[in-house]
């Protein structure tokens, strides 16, 4: 609980976020069209693209709906790094639901990547030398351990 | 502190890594309202990038915005984002003391001559030769033109450096004066607030850390990316404003169902700053959030604008034929917000309040 409010005797009044965006439809269309063509684009030899989900003024219902259209698809990718974020291919190939969580399981980002594979999940050069660097002294420290 | 030639380095013998370290620009991109695929952007360059040398200098201050930037680093990796400068001198933070702690400061100028950043905490007095604010038998005002002179950017951090603060209120015994009416021929980021919110103050050494460039600035010279939007744009009671339902005295029906707060003396709609998107405590809430109105801490002469709790568009009693370019232009800015009849109504329904509980202000001050 972040906030003691629940234990104030008060009461907030909060504009209900499915009443305050009005019917549902046009903007999951909008977005499912934006979708489509950076699909294209990227087949074309564009960069990866993606869609701010929490920039964009979507009630829940929409949130549901845009899930929904999208599907389920075959991956789904859990990433450790100081909380956890999941990557969840959709039924689309090609489009990601990528959400952040920090280790309090608060949402840090939700964005829809338009790629063929997420790009935090490519490894660079440094990192590669890194690792072979660690593992030759794993294996020196390995061997300097056996006895004769 | 082990010099680490890049960010990255520093990164790795952290064991923050890659992935981790993007995750947290992406999140910071989405805080920033940037394309999710800007805050990866964001971390490469980051992590290619040199740890600048910093130089937080503290004149006529009271160390709130400094709490306040110690606040942006829980136990997270955000502790590590500080890394990614190299604090050379803070009097407050560091180990050493006196003639040490000067020697550090001379060295890092010295050994970063024309790449330092100076973060300016607290405004500068010019009265009686600077008297007023000395460190080490020299004046505020002889350290900040020596600092300035090696340096790539000066940030001030917090109203007093940006503006004058409160030491510039009226009569303003110690002659304060804001750092950009002192330098003039160095770049300068005012990040204002009193204190101003962690995120924003380490964000904006961030973004000028990962680009090396100024960022988009205001005419206060604040980075636009925070400084874009009143709070009253992006307060979360807007909607109340819009329908006229306000808050009438604190502890009012109004005020226990959170409702608008402009009677109260809000001063969202002429204050421009990030508490109601980023909020504060690590996202916990902002004073709008926790009823009460905004003071507009974050604005030139923030003290000296009437009372807090007087509502905007009620008469503006500074001194008489004291008024400045400046308050005419962000009254007429609130005008034009208070487009809506229901808000010029309520207006004059705060004035009318204004007169029957305070008396006759105008005489006043």
């Amino acid at each position: 609980m972040r906030s003691g409010l629940s234990a104030i005797p008060i009461r907030v009044e909060q504009q209900d976020a499915t009443a305050s965006t009005g019917t549902i439809g046009g903007g999951v269309t909008a977005l499912l069209v934006e979708i489509a063509s950076k699909l294209d684009r990227l087949a074309d030899g564009d960069e990866p693209s993606a869609i701010d989900l929490r920039s964009m003024p979507m009630s829940p219902a929409d949130r549901e709906q845009l899930l929904k259209a999208l599907g389920q698809g075959e991956v789904v990718i859990t990433l450790q790094a100081d909380g956890e974020s999941t990557i969840r291919e959709t039924s689309m190939h090609g489009v990601w639901w990528t959400e952040h969580f920090d280790r309090d399981g608060e949402m840090l980002a939700a964005f829809i990547e338009i790629a063929r594979v997420p790009g935090i999940l490519f490894v660079d050069p440094d990192e590669l030398r890194n690792s072979a660097r660690r593992l030759r002294a794993s294996v020196t420290m390995a061997l300097s351990l056996r006895p004769n | 502190m082990a010099d680490d030639p890049t960010i990255g380095a520093m990164l790795d013998r952290h064991g923050v890594s890659r992935r981790t370290f993007i995750k947290y620009c992406t999140a910071m991109a989405s805080v920033l309202a940037l394309p999710p695929l800007v805050g990866r952007a964001i971390a490469e360059q980051l992590r290619v990038a040199q740890r600048p040398s910093v130089i937080y200098l503290s004149f006529q201050e009271c160390t709130g915005c400094l709490e306040s930037m110690t606040r942006s680093f829980s136990p997270t990796i955000e502790s590590l984002i500080f890394n990614i400068i190299s604090l050379d001198y803070d009097d407050t933070l560091m180990a050493a003391a006196g003639a040490q702690a000067e020697a550090a400061r001379e060295k890092a100028m010295k050994d970063n001559y024309g790449k330092y950043i100076v973060v300016v905490d607290g405004s500068v007095p010019v009265a009686d030769d600077g008297v007023y604010s000395c460190a080490g038998g020299r004046s505020a005002v002889d350290i900040l033109t020596e600092a300035a002179k090696g340096a790539a950017a000066i940030v001030c951090v917090g109203t007093c450096s940006s503006f004058g603060g409160i030491p510039f209120a009226d009569p303003n015994p110690t002659g304060a004066r804001a750092v950009s009416d002192l330098i003039g021929n160095k770049p300068i980021i005012n990040v204002s607030g009193c204190p101003p919110i962690p995120e924003v103050i380490t964000l904006t050494l961030l973004q000028y850390v990962s680009t090396g460039k100024l960022p988009d600035l205001d005419e206060h010279l604040r980075p636009k990316v925070f400084f874009g939007n009143t709070i009253h744009d992006r307060c979360y009671r807007r909607p109340f404003y819009d329908e006229g339902k306000f808050a009438k005295s604190f502890d009012d029906e109004g005020a226990r169902n959170g409702w608008c707060l402009f009677e109260l003396g809000c001063k969202g709609p002429t204050t421009y700053n990030a508490c109601a998107t980023i909020k504060w405590n690590n996202g916990t809430s902002f004073p709008i959030e926790s009823g009460h109105p905004c003071l507009g801490c974050s604005e030139p002469g923030f003290w000296d604008n009437g009372s807090f709790y007087s509502a905007l568009a009620t008469p503006h009693w500074g001194k008489a034929g004291e008024v400045r370019p400046a308050d005419v232009a962000k009254l007429a800015g609130a005008a034009a917000a208070l487009g809506a009849a229901v808000g010029v109504g309520s207006a004059m329904l705060a004035r009318h309040r204004q007169k029957m509980t305070v008396g006759t202000p105008d005489t006043e001050d």
